[in-house]
């Protein structure tokens, strides 16, 4: 099947103390900061490419693409994901301050008219804002069905549809999509088992996370198509609806530690020192 | 001289510093460092979900899987050219990659590293169009390993006394190999090898010519098992044996009689990815002994606050920072065009595996107690380290290449040294030469004019420090003239104040590029870096150079004819 894989730049949560806020709190200051894949983007590009390609043979079942929103400068990070196997990127331009979720979303379902994808598969949230509303938005604005959370996906009904796993706080909801649909992905869809294309033998091996790419992958990605747009090609209108008013960096943890001899010690000084009991 | 012949280090040692080749401090292009990052983030990934460094140290093995997980990874194919299948990467750019693979396992490095840096490297610098197109895309799959024999049984570090022979059949169209080699790295399962073989008759005497052959594992090739080791034991290290093994003409590589300066072109370029295998163990070292000087408290304190913790600390920062910085110089040299980087890589290759030994070292102290539990990884990190100061030559022969090569006329190379070593009467006219041109007058302090300012005082240690080595060199020559091939005392000062001077120089270049970059305050840190090792680096200097001649030498040449008199040490207190 043909599916379309929107990708956010990040700044790498690994270097997350990097990350400094202007004096005045107006903005975030993206100097010394590694740009990676938004993680939950990163588990829905080795999600799409579990569900088409048959195990490890090298055989591929569909396309599968990815999109992204922002400079000239995001074609490096695109480049990961063709590393993996993606066949090829799209890159609209647009700068921070003119897109949010609703932006977002708007111009995905205008690549989506273009593209005709069966299946849009994305990350549940980006780790930057943590909004958690594209995806939905996406669903709305397309009038597909959805399915959010996704920890487990199967191919059902001759490629027609999706039986995805959700994962919700009393355990796992089970639905089926019928295709073409939206399905926003979690942490766990990258354990070994959790695609099952139908076609890939059961017991093909697969590693738990996204994979890494082979070095032959990173120079091929190098000559792998990014096509470009543009909001206004996309007839979207920059226009935000969600304004940021203040950034403020967490305070500083303090990070120390007491090592107690026993559980009373323990009890004695969360009632008396830490005061929570 | 055109550029391409120059080589700094020869420069220094007669007082003269070529600061064009080493400034600007070289960098990747934007393109290709891109392509790095991606491919350094990538082997972090394989290195986390596919490595167990502790299980391939237990099983003395390299899993199959794994290995055959590399070959699909692309990793045997890095420095082969993009039309022979391979990435084609510049000697900065394989260089990281070696770093990074060093730093998640040891045997892993050593194993595509002696596939590429040393295996195939011959087919890459000597090959005919014709071997390369019948050699290397099999290689950069990985479907064959290469290997490089040179040592054996009767010898070493003389690598011309091989005894390993090669006959040439009648009819002019084979050799027939016979001997063995041994300890050859990748012998358990390579398919080809680099072989040196004696093409003249043992007893002809004069001139021993050695032909470098590819031989093709096959009839009359095999190998002896696994040798069981100290460390790098994921690493197959095996005898190879040569039974009349029959080997077409066409397989010699570079010209017949000439297969010495084969090995040595090979090993110069091979060191320097030892350099930064040693740099990636290194920079992991000294992250895990920065968690753990936080972590573990005693007398109420994160180990960390204590002097003597943060003195070992500081010391490997500021050494490792030298070895980064003098390891891409020298591999930017390469990336430049520039041809006779022997004595830097051979500096690379002594001060890497000594820093790291000393990292090493200092790591485990800081672990102390845990530290020497086989539970924890450090007593394995430092047995893999060990071996660096003992292969692709051993320290006390670089550092006398290093100090001999150095005292020759330019353009002169280790085949030439190595002979003088081997007749050290014969083979030394050459350094009458120099000692004549430079008796011409004194040497004068020249100057780094590129040097940024903030480093200006740094910038005079180098310049002293570098006047001083070749005024010495010139008191040696003048006092010894060929004498000093045998002086082994004094070719070690030699060799260690350039080894010094080169890592200063490197410093200098990266930092002054850093301010350059970043201006006073950005490159803030570089700076504290580059002054904390021009301290360590201008006492060891003084040490070696200030007082250069030692009656002690003679006393302790002494003390040791007596030791080896009485078969060792011959006191006691009762
Ligand atoms: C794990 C491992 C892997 C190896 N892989 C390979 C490989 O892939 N291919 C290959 O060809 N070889 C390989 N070797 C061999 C290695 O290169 C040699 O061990 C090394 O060159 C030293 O030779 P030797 O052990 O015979 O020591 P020797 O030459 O016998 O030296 C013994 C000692 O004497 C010193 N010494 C010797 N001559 C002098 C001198 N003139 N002046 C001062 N001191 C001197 C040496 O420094 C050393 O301390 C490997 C060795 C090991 C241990």
């Amino acid at each position: 099947m043909k599916i379309l894989v929107p990708v956010k730049r990040v700044a790498d949560p690994d270097n997350a103390n990097k990350m400094k806020v202007t004096a005045d709190g107006s903005a975030v200051t993206s100097e010394g900061l590694a740009w990676k894949v938004n993680p939950f983007d990163e588990y829905a590009v080795e999600a799409a490419l579990r569900l088409n390609e048959k195990g490890g043979s090298g055989d591929v079942l569909g396309e599968t693409v990815v999109i992204s929103l922002g400079d000239d400068e995001v074609i490096q990070t695109l480049r990961q994901p063709l590393a993996m196997g993606v066949d090829r990127a799209i890159l609209v331009k647009a700068s921070d301050g003119e897109i949010d979720s609703t932006v977002v979303a708007k111009a995905l379902a205008a690549v989506v008219e273009k593209e005709q994808p069966d299946l849009v598969l994305m990350g549940k949230q980006a780790v930057d804002g943590d909004s958690n509303t594209a995806g939905q938005m996406l669903a709305e604005h397309l009038g597909w069905p959805m399915a959010t959370f996704a920890m487990s996906i199967e191919v059902a009904d001759d490629g027609k549809a999706l039986v995805v796993g959700r994962e919700v706080d009393t355990g796992v909801l089970t639905l089926k999509v019928t295709l073409p649909a939206v399905v926003t992905v979690d942490l766990r869809i990258v354990a070994p088992a959790a695609v099952k294309n139908g076609v890939t033998p059961d017991d093909h091996a697969y590693n738990e996370g996204a994979r890494y790419a082979s070095l032959k992958g990173i120079m091929k990605a190098k000559k792998k198509p990014v096509d470009q747009t543009s909001l206004s090609d996309l007839g979207v209108e920059a226009s935000p609806l969600v304004e940021y008013t203040k950034y403020e960096l967490p305070p500083a943890r303090s990070g120390s530690a007491t090592f107690v001899e026993s559980v009373d010690e323990l009890v004695e000084k969360l009632r008396t020192e830490a005061k929570v009991l | 001289m055109t550029a391409d012949e120059r080589s700094f280090m020869k420069s220094i040692f007669h007082g003269v510093i070529e600061e064009s080749l080493i400034f600007p401090y070289p960098e990747m292009d934007p393109e290709e460092r891109e392509t790095v990052q991606m491919i350094l983030e990538n082997i972090q990934r394989f290195g986390e979900s596919e490595v167990d460094a502790a299980k391939i140290d237990r099983e003395h093995k390299i899993p199959d899987d794994l290995l055959t997980k590399m070959k699909e990874m692309g990793l045997f194919g890095l420095t082969i050219p993009e039309e022979h299948g391979g990435l084609g990467l510049s000697a900065s750019a394989y260089a990281r990659v070696i770093q990074e693979m060093a730093a998640i396992d040891a045997s892993l490095a050593v194993t595509i590293g002696a596939h590429q840096s040393i295996g195939l490297k011959g087919i890459l610098l000597h090959g005919t169009d014709e071997q390369k197109k019948q050699f290397l895309p099999d290689l950069a799959t990985g479907e064959r390993v290469a290997a490089f024999a040179l040592t054996e049984p009767g010898t070493g570090s003389d690598a011309a006394a091989i005894t390993t022979r090669a006959e040439l059949t009648d009819d002019g169209q084979h050799y027939i190999l016979n001997g063995s080699k041994i300890w050859i790295t990748n012998g358990g399962f390579a398919d080809v090898f680099t072989v040196f073989a004696r093409t003249s008759a043992p007893d002809s005497g004069v001139k021993p010519r050695i032909t470098a052959l590819i031989v093709e594992r096959g009839e009359g090739l095999t190998n002896g098992p696994s040798e069981e080791k100290m460390g790098i034991r994921g690493s197959s290290t095996t005898e190879i044996f040569f039974d009349d093994v029959k080997v077409p003409v066409e397989n010699v590589l570079g010209e017949p009689g000439r297969g010495f300066k084969v090995a040595m072109s090979v090993l110069n370029s091979g060191r320097l990815g030892l350099a930064s295998g040693a740099l990636g163990a290194i920079k992991r070292l000294i992250q895990m002994s920065t968690e753990r000087v936080n972590e573990r408290k005693a007398f109420g304190r994160p180990i960390g606050e204590f002097g003597m913790i943060k003195e070992k600390i500081a010391r490997m920062s500021a050494e490792a920072y030298a070895l980064e910085s003098m390891t891409y110089l020298t591999t930017g040299l390469i990336d430049a065009g520039v041809e006779d980087y022997s004595l830097e890589s051979a500096i690379c290759k002594v001060y890497g595996s000594e820093t790291l030994w000393y990292v090493v070292n200092e790591t485990l102290q800081i672990a102390a107690g845990i530290g020497y539990m086989s539970e924890y990884p450090y007593e394995r990190l430092m047995r893999d380290a060990r071996i660096n100061m003992i292969f692709e030559g051993t320290n006390e022969i670089l550092r006398a290449f290093i100090a001999l090569a150095g005292m020759q006329s330019p353009g002169k190379h280790l085949a030439e040294v190595a002979k003088a070593m081997r007749e050290p009467i014969k083979g030394f006219g050459l350094l009458r030469e120099f000692a004549v041109q430079k008796a011409r007058g004194l040497v004068l302090r020249e100057r780094l004019e590129r040097v940024h300012p903030v480093l200006s005082r740094e910038a005079v240690i180098f310049e002293e420090g570098s006047v001083l080595l070749a005024q010495r060199v010139e008191q040696t020559l003048r006092k010894h003239g060929r004498e000093i091939a045998e002086m082994q005392f004094v070719q070690k000062r030699i060799a260690e104040a350039s080894i010094d001077l080169y890592a200063l120089a490197a410093v200098l270049s990266r930092t002054t590029r850093a301010l350059e970059r970043k201006g006073e305050a950005g490159a803030q840190r570089e700076v504290h870096l580059a002054t904390a090792f021009s301290t360590l680096a201008k006492a060891r200097i003084d040490d070696r150079l200030v007082n250069f001649e030692r009656d002690s030498d003679e006393l302790l040449k002494e003390v040791a004819a007596q030791t080896y008199a009485d078969g060792g040490y011959a006191f006691d207190i009762v």
